[in-house]
């Protein structure tokens, strides 16, 4: 078997790296550049719930967590729609997050839980899919990347690491999604939703979906799902950004404020409320 | 999570040039699901005095009937209005009558006095009173509504101004707090009537 | 029955629908010493007679006039005792009021909660109505006032009136010397004058006692020296 070790190198940064890190008992060497230092404590992994035990509640370092997330295969692939808010506690730190991460051409991630452990373990994915790809000559599967993220997590398990994670990806076998968290939970499925909205996004999913329905309705059904999850769920919010995952690879449909399909909505609830009030005056003319 | 922020909302209240605003939002929650879009949190005492109040749901509700009660005794045993500035008193004395059992509310008075001249205060829980001659704030996003209040905020706003002001300044906070929105109301009170306006604010 | 056997309960009508009781108090009211009240233009006087049954008394001793706000005050006439009681509760009603509001109680206020008291000893069992009537003089957004209060706890505004012995005969002199458009220092003598008309012996600064309230809305006893420099101005 021939070794490829020599390619991480060729991608390592130079700059940070030293040998002290490599022999260090206290970091651990991922076969990053860049290794994550593990506090020197005799147990780590609890470090940072203790370092914060005895701070009031609202000073404790936290994560974004309110977010809504979904993805659902179909007929023509998959969709992946996400809500745009990054809220700290009841705080709006930004409408604009773009919650849905391209890992690579074939292959998308969604955004819940710790912003900075999605995005840095997504991108971290990217790299290892690549090199996935120039050591075998072929693309990775959905199946083994949303695996390499899920033995990544659970390395880290207990540490504070906080992701509800996407994998979604057409691969040899088609479409597939799989779900991925941070307790190390790995799931794969035809419909998920992720977030503090996500019981809101699958009453409108649930209602609306048929495995046969087109591209558009699909299209239709997966920002109608965020939409109502930004409306009724205080923590989501903002723009509605949905991809649509097919065979040569994923096409970004849209990006659209939340408040263009309430006025939508809005409009067509009155035009309803107009016609039935005319069917309902008609017999009295009559 | 803080009992005061359950529910979520807010109150803001600007004085102009012999007029006054309150606005607050519409949201009820109960923590991050919003349950209804069209609640109720300002309350007006008579036709130049406003009570505003944030936090608990039910508590605001109690203190709306418990002030309109008190107010009305007070009005037919006096046989007068209350002044803003007396009434902001009785507010405070009564969430301080339940210091060791508080209702989880905190109110904005808004009002013109017999001079026209514009009352302001807020209060905490307690009964605390913080008076203002420029703008008073309450409820979840209260820290956001002060800084777009100083940012906003000029002194001797004609109705109109104060108004758009106002409008500005509670929109802008609200588009950061998680559970205070969904439209809102803003009442200006001048010496010849009170204007009502519903705005339209974004829905998420 | 006769009147008197419907005397043994103060709650219990008589058959010509009298309670008596109530009569008794102020009976006990007309026996007491004179004690009256003018409204001026810009405050008011409130003015009484304080005889003392001996000469070795101690004069200064002896306060009728009693401050309930800063700008509040009443005297009374009937017993002195049960006056005591009823300006501590209406010492107590005011700081009620301002304990809520962080506003002196208006007078027409104190009057009312005052009155009530009164007309609580008429209802209840175990009591006896007070034997004193009240002038209460005060100024307040409203301008000054001058109320009267009975046993009863009915309650009237005056523009001047006279509680006491010699009550109808003060009324008819103040009918004759009041005017609307009065100033209180013209007040204070007309005051004066009035307590002199029917006053057995020499008025001097120790056997009456006046009280006043001006636009300052400060109510303030007169010392003896103040009394006597009023009565100089009258010789």
């Amino acid at each position: 078997m021939r070794n490829f070790d020599f390619l991480d190198a060729e991608y390592a940064i130079s700059g940070t790296r030293s040998d002290e890190a490599r022999v260090s008992p206290d970091a651990i060497d991922l076969g990053l550049s860049n290794s994550l230092v593990v506090p020197q404590v005799d147990r780590p992994s609890s470090f940072l719930r203790d370092a914060f035990a005895n701070v009031p509640e609202k000073d404790r370092i936290r994560f974004a967590h309110g977010t809504t997330t979904l993805a659902f295969s179909f007929k023509g692939g998959i969709i992946v729609a996400v809500d745009s808010r990054a809220s700290m506690g009841q705080y709006i730190g930004s409408g604009t997050v773009k919650k849905i991460i391209e890992i690579n051409p074939y292959l998308l991630g969604t955004m819940a839980g710790g912003a900075a452990d999605c995005s840095f373990w997504e991108r971290d994915l990217g790299r290892r899919c690549k090199l996935y790809e120039l050591r075998n000559k072929e693309r990775i599967s959905v199946a083994a990347a949303s695996k390499l993220l899920a033995n990544t997590v659970y390395y880290y398990k207990g540490m504070g690491l906080s992701m509800g994670t996407m994998i979604c990806g057409w691969d040899k076998t088609g479409p597939s999604i799989f779900y991925v968290d941070s307790d190390g939970t790995r799931l794969k499925g035809k419909m998920f939703s992720v977030g503090s909205g996500s019981t809101f996004a699958y009453g409108v999913l649930d209602q609306g979906y048929s495995y046969d329905m087109s591209d558009e309705e699909a299209i239709t059904l997966g920002q109608k799902s965020i939409y109502h999850a930004t409306h009724r769920d205080a923590a989501s919010g903002g723009v509605i950004n949905l991809y649509h995952v097919k065979e040569d690879g994923w096409v970004k449909i849209s990006s659209e404020d939340m408040m263009v399909q309430h006025r939508a909505r809005m409009a067509q609830i009155k035009a309803e409320n107009e016609t039935s009030a005319a069917v309902v005056a008609e017999p009295a003319a009559a | 999570m803080s009992i005061l922020e359950y529910n979520g909302g807010c109150v803001i209240a600007m004085a102009g040039k012999d007029c006054v605003a309150i606005a607050s939002d519409h949201r009820l929650g109960v923590q991050l699901t919003t349950v209804a879009m069209d609640a109720t949190r300002i309350f007006p005492m008579h036709d130049k005095l406003y009570l505003g109040l944030t936090g608990l749901m039910t508590d605001i509700t109690t203190l709306d009937q418990l002030f309109r009660f008190r107010l009305e005794m007070y009005e037919m045993r006096e046989n007068r209005k209350i002044k803003p500035k007396t009434f902001s008193n009785l507010v405070s004395s009564t969430l301080y009558g339940k210091r060791f059992g508080p209702y989880f509310s905190e109110p904005v008075i808004a009002g013109l006095d017999k001079d026209n001249k514009p009352f302001l205060c807020s209060m905490d829980l307690l009964g605390c009173i913080a008076e203002a001659d420029d703008f008073a704030v309450a409820g979840t996003c209260a820290e956001s509504l002060l800084g777009t209040c100083e940012t906003f905020y000029r002194p001797n706003l004609e109705p109109e101004d104060l108004f758009e002001t106002v409008s500005q300044s509670l929109l802008a906070a609200l588009d950061r707090d998680c559970i205070s929105g969904w439209g809102a109301v803003v009442h200006i009170i001048t010496k010849d009537g009170v204007t009502t306006r519903e705005l339209d604010g974004r829905m998420d | 029955m006769g009147e008197s056997d419907y005397s043994f309960s103060l709650t219990t009508f008589s058959p010509s629908g009298r309670l008596v009781q109530i009569e008794y108090a102020l009976n006990a009211v007309t026996a007491g010493a004179t004690a009256l009240g003018i409204k001026a233009k810009n405050g008011i006087v409130l003015a009484t007679e304080k005889r003392l049954p001996s000469a070795l008394m101690a004069e200064d001793s002896v306060q009728k006039v009693s401050m309930i706000t800063e700008s509040i005050g009443l005297v009374y006439a009937g017993m002195g005792p049960d006056s005591r009681v009823l300006v501590k509760k209406a010492r107590k009603a005011a700081q009620a009021y301002a304990r809520i509001y962080k506003e002196v109680i208006p007078v027409g206020q104190l009057v009312r909660e005052v009155a009530s008291v009164m007309q609580e000893f008429t209802q209840s069992g175990g009591v006896r109505p007070f034997g004193v009537s009240l002038l209460v003089a005060g100024f307040d957004d409203e301008g000054p006032q001058l109320c009267q209060i009975d046993p009863s706890g009915s309650y009237y505004a005056w523009k001047a009136s006279a509680i006491g012995k010699n009550m109808v005969n003060a009324k008819t002199f103040l009918e004759k010397r009041y005017s609307d458009d009065i100033e209180l220092e013209d007040a204070i003598h007309t005051a004066i004058l009035t307590l002199k008309e029917g006053f057995e012996g020499q008025v001097t600064e120790s056997n009456i006692e006046i009280g006043i309230i001006g636009e300052d809305k400060v109510f303030r006893t007169l010392t003896p020296a103040d009394t006597k420099d009023y009565l100089t101005e009258l010789e």
